[in-house]
């Protein structure tokens, strides 16, 4: 216990001792966490955004204002009796400005200007297609018939969203991969370079240690704590300002630019994400620091 | 408890910094290693902790042949010994009680015990008053009395002493020698290198002598 203790504690002090060096490294290790967090923030979300979307194919028909009232019903029940569909939903002009009020509530004043003049959003209807089978390209071809009668103003089609914001999102995951990959590479190479460095400085100590009647373990595991603890501090810091960036940058951008708070809101941050921040952080640590030792340190007898 | 046959070490090519050595020191013995600078006496005491290799021939230490110790037991070996270094090897970025715990601390002894023994060993040098100094900051005969109570604070059974009076006048020397008489009493072995004339006829012990890394007499 006592081996151990002043092992850490010696750890500490060396951390300290040499402090430039030091904290350089935790400052790159630490953006380079904060770097993979990010993209790993950016990843999930999507995922999340996605999952939210693609749940049921549906698909918005706008209406043309002059449709009229049996040519719409016609429609509602030609789709019904299709076995692709699974709801028809009629959305009304007036209906469509509440569900917006309802939804962005700051934009009120945008919607009272146009009180006296008749509802600025079309009526709709909503069709969820059913997803049982492998069917998108007969569902895509009865929207593409759908949308050529005259009655129709034009449509949204959630399958085309979707599909980009995965491209979007696997284009993410790449580059968020590489730049991991390559600030990984750069951390460890640091982390390599500071034990390097420390088993320099500390090479008559070592060397005392070891005639006096040390273990090997016992002078090794000092550095590999050193290693650890900057990849541990790192990613601890690393953690600390995601979740400041998270959770500033939307009111930031709320106030800067005047986006609607609520639509960039980073809801949940999951805990997740700065577990694995940790884990990594300090693996880095360790491999790094049990690679320099095994380059740098060899046994005694030379 | 050392055992030397035909031992030789050469650092250079035709050069032997100790030819066919062969000894054997007892249990419990006194004794001294001499001869000119060059001789070979640190080689000597180098290749008892296995610092460095012979060339050729067996070297026993407490009945284990040194050639055989892999290096991860190696320091079973070196728990067994207490060296004085030559040049003293102790840490500026330590204080004289800190440098003194080291040997105690790698055997993961507990703090108290730590505490107890650096103080004995601290009084019986005569540093106590300067224990919370950096070696740097005392003098050279300090300095080697910070080395030779390291050596024997965690109860070496053999205590190795290279040149362990080098720095000090003859009237402290005279007491580190009898400290040493004194460890002896408690049956530890002692090895002392030195080529004080004077001191090794105050206390008349066994001599090895080395000539040009011969052993010319034991
Ligand atoms: N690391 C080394 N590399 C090459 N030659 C060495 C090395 N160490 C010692 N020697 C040589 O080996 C011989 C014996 O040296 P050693 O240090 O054992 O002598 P010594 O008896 O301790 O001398 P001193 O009384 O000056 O301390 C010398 O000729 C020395 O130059
Ligand atoms: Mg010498």
């Amino acid at each position: 216990m006592n081996l151990i203790k002043s092992t850490f504690t010696n750890a500490f002090k060396n951390i300290f001792r040499n402090k430039l060096i030091n904290f350089l490294s935790f400052g790159i290790i630490a953006f380079t966490l904060l770097i993979f967090g990010i993209f790993n923030y950016l990843t999930y979300s999507l995922d999340v955004f996605i999952g939210d979307f693609s749940r049921n194919i549906e698909a918005i028909f706008y209406l043309k204002d002059d449709a009229r009232q049996p040519e719409i019903e016609n429609l509602i029940t030609e789709l019904e009796e299709n076995l692709l569909v699974k709801k028809v939903t009629f959305k009304s002009k007036n209906q469509a400005e509440i569900d917006f009020s309802r939804r962005f509530p700051e934009l009120e004043y945008a919607l009272s200007e146009f009180k006296d003049s008749p509802s600025p959003f079309p009526a709709s209807l909503e069709v969820t297609f059913r997803q049982e089978n492998n069917i998108d390209i007969k569902i895509s071809t009865l929207i593409k018939e759908v949308e050529k009668l005259s009655i129709i103003e034009g449509k949204e089609v959630n399958l085309d969203w979707a599909k980009q914001v995965t491209n979007i999102k696997k284009f993410i995951s790449v580059v968020g991969f590489f730049l991991s990959l390559i600030l990984i590479f750069i951390s460890s190479f640091i982390i390599f370079n500071v034990i390097k460095l420390n088993i320099f400085f500390r090479k008559d100590e070592i060397n005392i240690f070891r005639l006096v009647g040390a273990q090997d373990w016992y002078i090794r595991f000092p550095f590999i704590i050193e290693g650890a603890l900057l990849g541990f501090v790192g990613s601890v810091v690393a953690g600390i300002l995601l979740f400041a960036a998270l959770k500033l940058f939307p009111a930031y951008a709320a106030f800067m630019f005047n986006i609607v708070k609520g639509m960039i809101d980073f809801e949940d941050i999951p805990f997740n994400i700065f577990i694995r921040l940790i884990l990594l952080g300090t693996g880095i640590g360790l491999v790094s620091s049990f690679l320099s030792l095994r380059q740098h340190l060899k046994p005694s007898n030379d | 408890m050392i055992e030397f046959y035909h031992v030789y070490k050469q650092y250079v090519k035709s050069q032997f910094a100790l030819s066919d050595v062969s000894f054997s020191i007892e249990k419990g013995e006194f004794l001294f290693l001499t001869g000119a600078s060059g001789a070979g006496k640190t080689t000597l005491l180098k290749l008892i902790f296995k610092e460095e290799l012979p060339g050729k021939g067996q070297i026993l230490i407490d009945s284990e042949n040194t050639n055989l110790i892999p290096q991860k037991k190696l320091f079973k070996l070196r728990r067994k010994l207490g060296i004085v270094f030559q040049d003293f090897k102790l840490l500026n970025n330590r204080t004289i009680y800190e440098n003194i715990a080291v040997p105690l601390l790698v055997r993961g002894i507990r703090r108290p015990t730590i505490d107890s023994s650096v103080n004995d060993a601290l009084a019986l040098v005569g540093l106590t008053h300067r224990k919370h100094y950096i070696p740097a900051h005392v003098s050279g005969g300090e300095q080697q009395r910070v080395a030779i109570a390291r050596a024997i604070v965690a109860n070496p059974k053999i205590l190795l002493a290279d040149e362990p009076t080098g720095n000090l006048d003859t009237e402290l020397s005279i007491e580190i020698f009898k400290l040493f008489e004194r460890i002896n009493a408690n049956g530890i072995t002692v090895l002392i290198a030195t080529h004080d004339d004077h001191l090794m006829q105050l206390f008349p012990r066994r001599v090895l002598k080395l000539d040009k890394g011969k052993l010319i007499s034991h």
